[in-house]
């Protein structure tokens, strides 16, 4: 993980590494990364990275490691059901998923659900915040969620297996493999989750009825050098799933929701000289069942096909000024029970310039411009900067217009699709501050975005609902971050924090928008020693509104601790145990949609 | 809303100490809180369980909100599709729920709760101290509809159901006879189911036109059914048409709409027939032969409406997020008297 270590210390700012480096670490960078713009383009945006230490400290749900180590709110409609995330005061569909630097939203509404998303799939996983559309596409309005997976072009063949089992008869199953030399590489993981998901209801004599689920999810990543200059990569992701639907304190349910994703992408990168191109021929499926009454075979389906071709190009002309130039087609085929087979295509292309006119300041200038078969885009442009005013601080500041386009439900729903929606716009202005001292680093950021054109659904005078661009919301507000390690002898201690203050309002009521907290906060702790280790995760979630009420917020706790067998053979053993829900806390996510009682998981990791 | 009671309370102690001085008439004793007024049931967004009745007095002018909540402390559930009332007994029907609420309709006390046996349910009707609930079944499932029968006694559902059409709706009872309106449920019918009382099974089933969305029956033993028509995005779209079913003999005749014309709420009142149709209100004679070509009220967006003592009551549901609102016309000079704001999605006007 060496190489992400120097990419983290770029992203951050402005590393000390000699300007005669650059150019051997920008090669790594294009040839490591699928995503190269994320660390390059980027110096004005705040990307917080999460690690794989911390990514192994929560291999529960993709949503719980990000909502106890994040800015990121989410919705969650309970343990293991549709669960978007968003931030800056945006919704589900205003946030950009990012697989491998590939806009993974659903075609179909538009948002992706981090419940069908397996935490031990990816080996980072990069927090954008503020307006990306110009490199991500549509949805990068509130910020964008960046998971990758890594090569590493090195001799080595490392196993691990995987169990885990806790409350609610919840298994969880992982095997990876990660081997390779110099010229290959290759990563294999699978993963399968299945729980009862029957917890109690807290406060009530009763429990979640009809929450069970499963899922598989199959990771592969292979890596090749044809030639000194060219790599040749394929990443594919796999996830089948099944899941009941839980009712809510006042509605039963008996509904079943199967879905999968298939995701594969081909990345030819060549690299001669300045000069680095990459090619990437990418497929994505998406398609789920929904049964109304699972003990049926009566279903709606929904399905969408997408192939992308993707070109990057990029120009180092001198050692402080670069060009890239990104050209993507994509052609997307949709059907389903609610509109007939429907297609549409699209074609971007893509201008980014970074320049470092003196060793403490860096800026990038960028336009894109989409066409696309059903409706116009506008022109889409970032401009941001990074000054370092000391070793300690750094001020980052960026300015976009993003968008994000209809989705296929909006567009051919049957009743109610509307084809002469436009996209929704935005712009957007982000000030960041970043303090870095020894052993603690802060962040503050604020910002303010402004959207029009907001793609509602509401009734037309026949009573058929329909989607309409009718409203207009702004969000500003403050997100505060610190991290600091400490060691003294064989003990290691992190801290970390995160808060957000949010406005976000309707500008037709002047309303704080329904599931935004004004207050969101986290706070997690870490400790080792030698072979022991332990952490703790707090999060406060403040109030929100919703339709005509609001909604409680809540503050929960984890707990968990691990310890090392057999540290120095060959073979490694884990044994960690974890409390979640440590106060037995009895909270709401979603109205009327309880969380689950304090429950527990064994967990045991044979490395070999 | 404590004013409200406060005031009732002055009110009912003035009416007893009015009515001790008189001995010569019993003395009138308010049956709960709820009584004289307006109770505007409120579907509530599909899935967020936030159904409620408020209590509107009939000048408009006092609204109480979420009055099965203030009075009983609990939710009252998803998605409240319709009031019916059985003497002091009201019986509201919650879709998503799948249950009924039973309470009392002047102090909303719960009385019962039926979780059991029902499927989607829309309406009740009674016959015979037992209750007709039409069920959807699974709204995806064009074969599990029925009737399920409710022994009033002890608010149990009976063993045997009545399996009838995809979608029944609306049912009304007239002498020993049931009349189901088969709207279609997701999709659109054309059906009248007609059932039996005595023998508590289904007779036969009738065509009417598409989309049978509001039942009447008159004072001379007709049943007007109003039928939408199928709409435009159907690709196979209808006009509505208004079927008048002699309930002796089950013969029936029919008025048509114009071919994009979707008219729905039927109401009667007075030997007249009231309806919605595009913004409007329309009037008709009961004895009239063909439609009336003018509207007695136009420029107005109802989810429903409904005829009561000459005055029009309208709820508007508005972008179906915000409060609705109910608004009285009268429909001697077709002005608007008031207006109040209720809850969320406002579906139904009921008189107490």
């Amino acid at each position: 993980m060496r190489h992400i270590f120097i990419i983290w210390l770029l992203a951050v700012g402005f590393s000390n590494v000699a300007v005669a480096q650059l150019d051997s670490i920008q090669k790594l960078e294009e040839v490591f990364l699928s995503d190269g713009k994320l660390v390059q383009y980027a110096a004005g945006s705040k990307v917080e990275q999460l690690n794989d230490s911390i990514i192994a400290k929560n291999p529960v749900s993709l949503t719980g490691l990000l909502s106890f180590n994040s800015n990121l709110y989410f919705k969650e409609n309970g343990f293991g059901m549709v669960s978007s995330p968003s931030f800056r005061g945006t919704n589900a569909s205003q946030t950009a998923v990012i697989w491998n630097g590939i806009n993974i939203n659903s075609q179909l509404n538009g948002q992706t659900d981090f419940n069908t998303m397996n935490v031990t799939n990816f080996d980072v996983i990069d927090i954008r915040s503020g307006g990306g559309s110009v490199q991500y596409g549509s949805g990068a309005i509130g910020g964008s969620i960046h998971l990758g997976n890594s090569l590493e072009f090195n001799s080595h063949f490392d196993n691990s297996i995987r169990l885990s089992y806790g409350s609610f008869n919840t298994k969880m199953t992982n095997a990876s493999s990660s081997f390779g030399n110099s010229k290959f590489s290759g990563n294999v993981n699978i993963a399968y989750v299945d729980s009862d998901n029957d917890h109690k209801y807290l406060g009530t004599d009763r429990v979640n009825e009809n929450g069970e689920f499963d899922n598989l999810n199959l990771n592969v990543n292979l890596g090749y050098f044809i030639s000194d200059n060219d790599v040749l990569k394929l990443y594919h992701q796999s996830y089948n799933g099944s899941r009941n639907f839980s009712g809510t304190l006042v509605a039963p349910s008996n509904s079943k929701y199967e879905d999968e994703n298939y995701r594969t992408m081909l990345e030819w990168t060549r690299i001669s000289g300045a000069v680095s191109s990459k090619l990437k021929a990418v497929h994505l499926h998406e398609k789920f069942k929904y049964f109304e009454n699972k003990d049926n075979n009566i279903f709606s389906f929904g399905k969408v096909n997408t192939f992308i071709l993707n070109h990057n190009f990029n120009w180092r002309l001198s050692n402080t000024l670069q060009f890239r130039s990104i050209l993507e087609f994509n052609q997307f085929n949709g059907g389903g029970s609610s509109f007939g087979d429907s297609e549409r295509s699209a074609f971007s292309a893509t201008a980014l310039i970074n320049h470092r006119p003196s060793k403490n300041l860096e800026y990038n200038v960028n336009v894109r411009k989409d066409f696309t078969s059903d409706f116009n885009n506008p022109l889409l442009f970032s401009v941001d900067a990074a000054y370092r005013v000391s070793n300690l601080y750094i001020i980052q500041f960026n300015g976009s217009k993003n968008f994000r386009i209809p989705t296929f439900n909006d567009l051919y729903w049957q009743p109610g699709g509307n084809l002469s929606l436009e996209p929704e716009s935005s712009y957007q202005l982000d000030l960041g501050h970043n303090f870095r001292f020894k052993s603690l680093n802060i962040n503050l950021n604020t910002y303010y975005i402004t959207t029009k054109d907001l793609i509602q659904w509401r009734p037309d005078n026949t009573g058929v609902w329909q989607p309409i661009n009718v409203a207009k919301s702004h969000s500003y507000g403050v997100e505060l971050e610190g991290q600091s390690t400490l060691k003294f002898r064989n003990h290691t201690f992190t801290f970390s924090g995160h808060y957000s203050y949010t406005v976000s309002e309707n500008l037709e009521t002047n309303k704080q928008l329904i599931y935004v907290p004004f207050h969101k906060g986290n706070l997690s702790m870490a400790h080792s020693f030698k072979s022991f280790s332990m952490f703790y995760q707090q999060l406060f979630n403040g109030e929100v509104f919703i339709i005509g009420n609001d909604l409680d917020g809540f503050n929960v706790a984890n707990i968990g601790m691990g310890y090392e067998l057999n540290k120095k053979g060959k073979v490694g053993y884990n044994v960690n145990f974890r409390v979640n829900n440590l106060y037995n806390k009895n909270y709401q996510n979603v109205a009327l949609r309880p969380m689950p009682n304090r429950n527990y998981q064994i967990l045991t990791t044979i490395k070999f | 809303m404590k004013l409200n009671k406060v005031l009732l309370l002055t009110f009912a102690i003035g009416v007893f100490f009015t009515s001790c001085s008189n001995d010569d008439d019993a003395p009138i004793v308010p049956k709960g809180d709820y009584e004289n007024g307006i109770l505007v049931v409120h579907e509530g967004n599909f899935g967020q369980g936030n159904a409620s009745v408020s209590f509107v007095t009939f000048d408009l002018n006092t609204v109480e909100n979420d009055v099965f909540n203030n009075v009983n402390g609990d939710l009252l559930g998803d998605t409240a599709q319709s009031i019916s009332f059985n003497g002091d007994l009201a019986y509201i029907v919650l879709n998503v729920s799948n249950k009924i609420e039973i309470v009392n309709r002047y102090t909303f006390e719960s009385v019962a709760t039926i979780d059991t046996g029902l499927n989607n349910p829309r309406y009740i009707a009674f016959y015979d101290g037992k209750g007709y609930v039409t069920n959807w079944g699974d709204g995806t499932n064009v074969n599990d509809d029925y009737v399920a029968v409710i022994d009033l006694s002890t608010n149990t559902l009976a063993s045997t159901i009545i399996s009838v059409e995809e979608g029944p709706e609306e049912i009304v009872v007239s002498g020993n006879t049931i009349y189901v309106a088969h709207q279609g449920g997701f999709g659109q019918n054309n059906k009248i189911s007609i059932i039996n009382g005595p023998f508590n099974a289904l007779d036969k089933t009738i065509t009417v036109g598409d989309v049978p969305n509001s039942l009447q029956l008159d004072s001379s033993g007709n049943l007007w059914v109003l039928c939408g028509g199928k709409p435009s995005w159907t690709g196979d779209e209808t006009g509505g048409q208004l079927f008048k079913i002699n309930t002796t003999d089950n013969t029936f005749t029919s008025m048509d709409f114009g071919g994009t014309e979707h008219p729905n709420f039927l109401s009667f009142e007075n030997g007249s027939i009231y309806y919605y149709l595009g913004g409007s209100v329309y009037k008709m004679d009961g004895t009239a032969t063909a439609l009336p070509t003018s509207a007695e009220i136009t420029g107005l967006s109802f989810y429903n409406m409904t005829v009561h003592d000459g005055i029009l009551y309208g709820v508007d549901a508005k972008d179906f997020t915000s409060n609705g609102s109910l608004t009285s016309y009268d429909l001697s000079t077709n002005s608007e008297t008031n207006t109040a704001t209720v809850n969320i999605i406002p579906g139904g006007i009921y008189f107490n």
